[in-house]
């Protein structure tokens, strides 16, 4: 194929390579159009063979032995859809590429808006190929295969906690306000028929058919533009919303519509049976979706033996609850994102990390090429749909559209902002209304009319011309709009932690005032919605251990993972993010006391100095940590070895123990009085760590007890009698094999530990610390210790190090 | 709706509250009658126990801590002004509701400002000034309880000291605070809408 010699052929290859994907467009097209009419000429001929086969196999088995054998034979026929379809997933995919190449181009236009021109380019050129488009945009192909992935998409990342806040204005603008754009828009076109003038004779019900099918908010075309304006969340989650739960209402609308526009006219029993309809279509949509996604969640707790297929439980599952919710008519974008909305919290603290980005790259990628193609589509359905241009007609539906919607959200936002906190401002409501573009669905909720209506043409027309108006000329003007108005953009604010401790913090405070004043408000309810999920619902969804962490745990996991892994990416820490505090001052070293202990059985605090307390918490930290690790683990990887997750965890236990290792030399340092440097111990120490040998900071005596390395350099220090001994770290050397080694050395660190805890316990303490138990009081017994070693003497201090020792 | 004799009138210093604090005489009213429920003894202030006899808020972990908030440092009983100005700092914000200077002098109770106050009067115990590392160990502690190692409560507080921590004192001060809470506060403007209103009308 001359394609694979273009880029040799040219010099500059920057300017060769969007050449190159148009040249790729054009000769794809071509192929595919010039393959299309052969294979049709194909077809006719073995059909005529395979019909003239059936009846006479005598004769035709004399016709075949007749003929040479075939050693190269073209049959278009049996490949003919998936070929096409993937034609047009790849003519879909180069346009992508295609776009972003040319910068300045997507600065100014949407890709939603060149897309379509490409659509139309290419349905012009396969209609001046074939002189006849195949029906690309077919209804089915589109509500089963294009649509899905994208509200699945939007479903599963959907920010629940933003969603949930705004519930009650995104249902007031999808519910109230889809009615409104629907009567209004229907309404005022029957009145308009009615003028003789006008020409049109279009029935009450055909008009309102028409009304509820363009005023639906498209989630498609809302996703596509609102995504490159980067809008404050606010209102992202609340055009998305309303575009996302409007379907229950679009859905009744139309076939109550549609059902009876054959009949010619509705009653008021009609119009009870439509409310109650829709009720029941939002809510089994929505039940659909959290069944199929409980039993999702459900599947994923039995995963841990076979990663590989975990994605497809999520896809599969959200898919059925789709299918399913449109098998009874109910509303299957609403089911889809229940089931992404339910499913994701319970199903990520099961499937394994790689799992997790399999998904989402997954559900981008379909997501992408879906948007795309429906664009695309939209553009050859342009040109090759029935059409009948009626000025009038159009106009009027495209302002009605617009003053529709106007109207719309400044009502419903005078009447909503007596209920809200946050009120919803002018700028607001203009974005709101600018952001309600129809798209794809209302297109294909016309195509799906029946053939025979008269009015469907004229329908489509102007469908596709309010369709393109909105994308077109709203999707291209409210970026500079949105500039212009100074509208709140989206902070770019990575959650912190300390975001989610004040948050829950918060959480926690405002349920509590709720209880006082005997108010059971919003976060009351919340609350025991909250303490449900934990006590019944996440033991059963989740498996093993991850059931009982909680969110802020995870959530710091979550975290302390996207750091790990930029570590790693970035070269394997040669600088540490968030660089451990350099210098510690001293107040910070004596913990606080508390004036009076509210509850005198934790909070007793003993006469210790405060290194003592500290050194003393620390050992005991380090080595109940290891206990505790191995059974907090997170036994979903460790059924399944995983050494790249493995390796992150390392990385975080590396970062910890450097941490706790640098404060613990700053305090040693300031608190030591005779600091007695042992036999090359620093140089020891730099010597280890240059080899990339254990850095793992527990003194010295313990790691003798508890590995059983034979590291000849490691644990030959031994304990002055009067001073704890001063192993100096550089850190200023953690290179990225020192990195890759200390991996090693804190992967056989824990598996060592295998073996068990050997330290015995300073004696008062017997079997207070020892593993076995794994929910025990860390902070009961660290008291206990000190409480027993209240006496600092230098005899106090023997006695501790030796059990220490082997 | 209560007992006869809970009205206004009998509300001691009842006027005055309803200036200093922004309460209208519905809600004082509200909160009078709820604070005789809780005084089950009727002796006229609160202790801590009536504060523990709510059955909820022995599970909040933060419970006992919202509890002491109420009391003034040293004391042991709460009366019913102290109840109520400590309410206040949740009051929902009315635009236009003119109350007689109460509320341009003196930065009304449930500013932003305040509440933010209020929170860091709970995370900082000792009421230093300032969250330090134990303090806000020990509230994650209390809301992490029993499930999490301290090694991880360790690295949780260590990270978070250094995310907020600006001046590098290793604690947390007030202005720290905000900023942190800024992005966190369910009022603000981002998609802030979770309801800190409790006296829209509804109680039990």
């Amino acid at each position: 194929m001359f394609s694979r010699m273009a880029p040799h052929s040219r010099t500059g290859f920057a300017r060769s390579v969007p050449e190159l994907g148009l040249l790729l467009l054009t000769i794809l097209v071509l192929l595919e159009g010039s393959v299309l009419r052969l294979g049709a000429a194909s077809s006719p001929a073995t059909q005529s063979h395979g019909a003239a086969d059936c009846p006479k196999p005598v004769e035709t088995h004399h016709n075949k032995t007749k003929k040479a054998f075939p050693v190269l034979s073209f049959e278009y026929d049996h490949v003919k859809m998936p070929f096409e379809i993937s034609l047009w997933v790849l003519l879909a995919s180069l346009m992508k590429l295609g776009f972003h190449l040319i910068p300045r181009l997507s600065n100014i236009v949407p890709e939603s808006c060149l897309l379509i021109v490409v659509g139309l380019l290419v349905g012009c050129l396969i209609k001046l190929a074939r002189e006849d488009v195949p029906p690309v945009l077919d209804s089915q192909f589109f509500f089963l295969c294009l649509l899905p992935p994208i509200i699945l998409d939007a479903g599963y990342f959907l920010p629940i906690r933003p969603f949930m806040e705004n519930l009650g204005t995104i249902l007031m603008f999808a519910v109230v306000g889809t009615l409104w754009n629907a009567f209004f828009v229907g309404g005022l076109l029957f009145a308009l028929c009615q003028i003789p003038q006008a020409g049109l004779d279009i029935g009450l019900l055909p008009c309102l058919l028409f009304g509820s099918i363009i005023s639906a908010v498209d989630p498609v075309a809302v996703l596509a533009v609102f995504e490159e304006i980067h809008i404050n969340e606010l209102l992202h989650i609340l055009v998305f919303g309303e575009s996302l739960l409007n379907d229950a209402v679009t859905l009744v609308l139309y076939n109550l519509f549609e059902e009876f526009s054959e009949v010619g006219s509705v009653t008021v029993l009609d119009g009870i049976l439509g409310v109650i309809s829709f009720f029941i279509v939002a809510l089994g949509g929505v039940l659909f979706g959290a069944i199929y996604g409980f039993l999702a969640a459900f599947t994923s707790r039995f995963t841990s033996h076979t990663r590989v297929i975990e994605p497809l439980f999520v896809f599969v599952y959200s898919y059925m609850a789709y299918l399913s919710a449109e098998m009874f008519h109910l509303s299957g974008i609403m089911a889809l994102i229940a089931c992404g909305a339910v499913t994701r919290p319970y199903i990520e603290a099961n499937i394994s990390h790689k799992s997790h980005t399999t998904i989402k790259y997954f559900l981008k990628m379909w997501s992408s090429v879906s948007e795309t193609l429906i664009f695309i589509f939209l553009g050859v359905a342009t040109v090759e749909g029935p059409h009948r241009w009626n000025w009038i007609f159009v106009t009027a539906t495209v302002i009605l559209c617009l003053v529709a919607r106007v109207i719309g959200v400044g009502g419903l936002t005078y009447v909503i902002n007596k209920f809200r906190i946050v009120k919803l401002t002018t700028k607001d409501q203009f974005i709101i209304a600018y952001g309600g573009l129809r798209g794809a669905i209302a297109f294909s909720l016309g195509f799906l009319l029946n053939k025979s209506f008269e009015m469907r043409e004229i329908f489509l027309t102007a469908i596709i011309t309010v369709i393109f108006f909105t994308v077109f000329v709203q999707g291209m003007t409210i970026k500079p709009l949105v500039e212009l108005l100074a509208v709140k953009k989206k902070q770019e604010a990575k959650r912190s932690i300390n975001e989610e401790i004040h948050t829950q913090f918060l959480d926690h405070l405002l349920t509590g005032i709720e209880d006082i004043c005997g108010h059971y408000g919003h976060h009351h309810w919340k609350d025991k919605l909250n303490r449900f999920n934990k006590k019944y619902v996440k033991k059963f969804l989740i498996a093993g251990e991850r059931s009982k962490e909680p969110q802020l745990i995870a959530f710091y996991h979550k975290m302390e993972m996207k750091q790990a892994i930029q570590l790693v990416e970035s070269g394997g820490g040669s600088k540490l993010p968030s660089a451990m505090p350099s210098t510690v001052s001293m107040q910070n070293i004596q913990p606080k006391h508390q004036p009076a202990p509210p509850k005198p059985t934790e909070r007793a605090l003993p006469q210790l100095p405060k290194s003592r307390e500290e050194e003393i918490r620390k050992i005991l930290r380090t080595n109940l940590q290891r206990t505790r690790q191995r059974l907090h683990s997170y036994n979903r990887h460790t059924l399944v070895a995983d050494p790249d997750e493995n390796a992150f965890k390392d990385l975080i236990l590396k970062k910890q123990k450097m941490i706790e290792l640098d404060r613990k030399i700053k305090e040693m340092t300031m608190y030591l009085t005779v600091p007695a440097p042992h036999q090359g111990s620093p140089t020891m120490s730099r010597a280890r760590l240059a080899s990339g040998r254990n850095t793992d900071f527990i003194p010295a005596q313990q790691q003798k007890g508890n590995k059983k390395s034979s590291d000849p350099q490691a644990y030959n220090i031994k304990p002055a009698s009067d001073a704890m001994p001063i192993i100096q770290v550089d850190l200023a050397s953690p290179q990225s094999p020192d990195s890759v080694n200390l991996l090693d050395e804190i992967g056989k660190a824990d598996r060592g530990e295998e073996q068990g805890l050997i330290m015995k316990p300073p004696p008062g303490l017997s079997g207070s610390d020892q593993h076995g138990e794994k929910e025990k009081d860390d902070w009961r017994d660290q008291q206990k210790l000190m409480r027993c070693l209240s006496d600092p003497g230098p005899g106090a201090e023997e006695d501790e190090d030796e059990p220490f020792l082997p | 709706m209560g007992s006869s004799s809970s009205r206004l009138s009998n509300i001691p210093n009842g006027q005055e509250l309803m200036q200093e604090t922004g309460f209208s005489d519905a809600h004082l009213l509200r909160l009078y009658e709820r604070f005789q429920f809780l005084d089950k003894d009727n002796k006229g202030h609160l202790r801590s126990e009536d504060f523990e006899a709510v059955r909820e808020l022995s599970k909040n972990p933060i419970g006992d801590r919202i509890v002491e908030a109420f009391f003034l440092p040293g004391q042991e009983t709460v009366d019913f002004p102290s109840f109520v100005r400590v309410l206040a700092h949740f009051r929902p914000k009315e635009k236009n509701r003119t109350r007689e200077g109460a509320q341009q002098e003196p930065e009304p109770a449930n500013s932003r400002n305040q509440k933010l106050k209020f929170a860091f009067r709970l995370y900082d115990r000792d009421r230093d000034g300032k969250i330090s590392r134990v303090e806000l160990l020990q509230v994650l502690r209390e809301m992490l309880g029993m499930q999490v190692t301290e090694e991880q409560l360790q690295s949780i507080a260590e990270r978070a000291i250094q995310e907020a921590d600006l001046d590098k004192d290793d604690t947390i001060s007030f202005d720290e605070f905000r900023k942190i809470s800024f992005h966190a506060d369910p009022h603000r403007n981002r998609t802030g809408e979770a309801r800190a209103c409790l006296l829209e009308g509804k109680q039990t």
